[in-house]
């Protein structure tokens, strides 16, 4: 590996969204390393160094879930906004309305969390919400759910406006997924990557938010009207549909920052091949198909639907690591890419995206799911795809956004910081995936001794990446007030 | 069974991870001639079988086993923050169908071995009796703890029952 020079001879083409989405990253860092830190204080809570009075931790646990779900999503929405607007003419006061609703919605829920006392976590499982046990009343998790509720709005607004836009420049919402092209096979046809990745999210991720509005809208009426409820099944499985769907569509969409980005570093283009297209095509299916995989110890679910959450799990694996992963390995192969801090990052997100896939697969399996399901080989996954996946995909957009072209060289605290990156995040979700090979339960504030050590050592790994998290911060601000950056 | 599913995890993401690596760190050597084409076929094909044989493997008998002619029925209910069985001691080596059911919020029923390791797990849910089907094969005091967040004692949400030598 060569990092000694760095020079990009071509500059991308002026964004007239740049500043917003600036704004978007800077915010979305900034939740990202706060969020960090209150995983800390819980690791460090669970390892017994501090005592934290259980209440605070599902509080922390709650705006930790919500928090970075929000920040993936807003990081993840921000780079593909940003990359589609290369594309098509997109309007810059839909995503000014998009990111109001957001704030209006992360004001609401952390207000529900700090000054309601809401801790049900970010899964609002009916019918938690509103039996609390008396720990926070019924109004702050009417609150918790009206501001998952701005959110949604905010993001269907979004993709109406991508999803009108891309329909009418691609020839129909079909030809922008692709699925034209795989019939036809004109390549001179072809949507490029970035629109079909954008056509596919925007399908099922509306999808998936409606469903998660339906379920939050029943929330507030069994909130409000105590007499109405929901089959509690049914409930769960709205839920689990809607929050597989949005946390998996934040890296769906934070992933076309690597399709655009690593070209300009390669001079190669990502091409639409019709693999690229049918591995897509798929993803609309597998990630609103596999949901069940998070109902597998609800034995009263039909054997049908345990069947498919374990087999779509399996299936979801194939197109992430044969098609994604190994494509991204065989372009960037002799390509002469040079390295910095994004495409560091960039490349890592890919790498840490298709490893943490592995044990979310194994996980999938209902004999393996018996054993591991709700223990922290839960975390161990996520963690490895979101933590060294989605975010470090962000940070690596947000470091070429104020990239500076006219330096030639990496600085020495850009390495600093990605090694302690990788090595922090890898040893933090190690420790989560030991954790549960320990059965060690998730979302437990207090600890058994003998399950201590795991903890202890997980929140040195924490501190560490939220030192280079600190750093890639520091290097945005930096790059941000630095005259030049792209505008 | 954990020890194996982790050795067997981080296998893989170890082969995974260094392939890629060293694929990536290759940027400045020789390009990816045409046979690398082929191996990407060979590794989607490759998985997919592989997923077709694992899958029918796995699945062709419902993992979810249900109870024979003759299980002993243990009932336990859950609450906010509790958790209640009509039998403390169960014969090792006896099959157990334990219908698992909540008065409040969903809960998670997991049984633990006295040297705590999770052997069996199911949801308990509002409106429904969850059943699972489990035979001890040791025996010695195990634990039910919760695995589902329930409010703010979800982590105090504990019972016991022995698993007994005497009546096998």
């Amino acid at each position: 590996m060569t990092d000694a020079t760095v020079k990009i001879d071509t500059a991308p083409p002026e964004n007239l969204h740049a500043n917003m989405i600036k704004l978007t990253m800077g915010l979305g860092g900034v939740v990202f390393l706060l969020m960090m830190i209150f995983g800390l204080v819980m690791r460090t809570a669970q390892g017994g160094i501090i005592d934290l009075d259980p209440a605070i931790f599902y509080q922390l646990l709650t705006a930790h879930g919500a928090g970075m779900v929000g920040s993936a999503a807003l990081s993840g929405a921000a780079i593909l906004w940003y990359f589609v607007a290369r594309y098509v003419d997109l309007n810059p006061k839909v995503y000014l309305i998009f990111l109001g609703l957001f704030l209006a919605g992360v004001v609401c829920i952390l207000g529900s969390i700090f000054f309601g006392q809401y801790g049900g976590a970010w899964t609002f499982l009916f019918p938690l919400p509103a039996i609390s046990g008396g720990a926070w009343e019924a109004g702050a998790a009417v609150v918790f759910c009206v501001g998952y509720l701005l959110i949604g709005v905010g993001f269907l607004i979004y993709y109406l406006e991508m999803g009108y836009k891309v329909s009418k420049s691609f020839k129909g919402l079909f030809g922008g997924l692709g699925w034209k092209f795989i019939i036809n096979g004109d390549t001179a046809a072809a949507p490029p990557p970035t629109i079909i990745a954008a056509s596919s999210v925007m399908v099922f991720n509306s999808i998936g938010i409606v469903f998660g509005a339906i379920v939050l809208v029943a929330n507030i009426v069994n909130l409000l009207i105590p007499s109405f409820a929901v089959d509690a099944l049914l409930a769960k499985n709205a839920t689990y549909f809607f929050g597989h769907v949005f946390i998996n569509a934040t890296i769906y969409m934070a992933v076309t920052a690597v399709y655009e980005i690593i070209p300009e570093y390669t001079g190669k283009p990502w091409k639409s091949t019709r693999l690229f297209a049918i591995a897509w095509a798929a993803v609309v299916v597998f990630v609103q198909a596999v949901y069940f995989h998070h109902l597998l110890q609800d034995v009263n679910m039909p054997a049908w639907a345990m069947a498919t959450g374990q087999v779509v799990s399996y299936a979801s694996g194939v197109p992430l690591i044969a098609v994604t992963l190994f494509s991204t390995a065989l372009y960037i192969k002799g390509s002469g890419m040079k390295w910095d801090l994004a495409t560091k990052l960039l490349v890592l997100g890919v790498g840490g995206w298709g490893v943490g896939a592995i044990p979310a697969m194994i996980d999938g399996m209902v004999s393996v799911n018996k054993l591991m399901h709700n223990t922290q080989w839960v975390p161990g996954h996520f963690h490895t795809y979101l933590l060294l996946g989605e975010a470090a995909m962000a940070f690596g957009f947000a470091a070429w956004l104020v990239k500076d072209t006219s330096r030639v060289t990496q600085s020495g605290l850009d390495r600093f910081a990605f090694l302690a990156y990788v090595a922090g995040g890898a040893g933090f979700v190690l420790m989560f995936l030991w954790s549960g090979a320990s059965s060690i339960p998730r979302r437990w504030a207090v600890h058994y001794e003998a399950w201590q050590l795991q903890s202890q050592v997980a929140t040195v790994f924490a501190a560490v990446v939220i030192l280079a998290t600190t750093l890639f911060i520091f290097g945005y601000v930096k790059g941000l007030m630095r005259r030049g950056a792209k505008t | 069974m954990q020890t194996t599913i982790l050795i067997i995890s981080l296998a893989l993401m170890a082969v995974v991870g260094v392939t890629y690596a060293c694929a990536v760190y290759a940027n400045d050597g020789p390009a990816a001639g045409p046979q690398a084409n082929k191996n990407r076929s060979l590794l989607l094909w490759g998985m997919i079988v592989f997923g077709v044989i694992i899958s029918v493997a796995t699945l062709r008998e419902n993992p979810h086993v249900s109870a024979g002619p003759a299980p002993m029925v243990v009932n336990i209910s859950g609450g906010q923050w509790w958790w209640e069985t009509d039998i403390y001691e169960i014969p090792m080596g006896q099959e157990v169908e334990f219908r698992v059911t909540t008065e409040d919020v969903t809960h998670g029923m997991g049984i633990y071995t006295p040297d705590m390791t999770l052997v069996a797990q199911v949801q308990a849910m509002p409106g429904y009796t969850n059943k699972l089907v489990h035979t001890f094969d040791a025996p010695g005091t195990y634990q039910i703890l919760c695995m589902e967040l329930c409010g703010i004692a979800h982590h105090d949400m504990i019972n016991e029952f022995d698993v007994t030598e005497a009546a096998q």
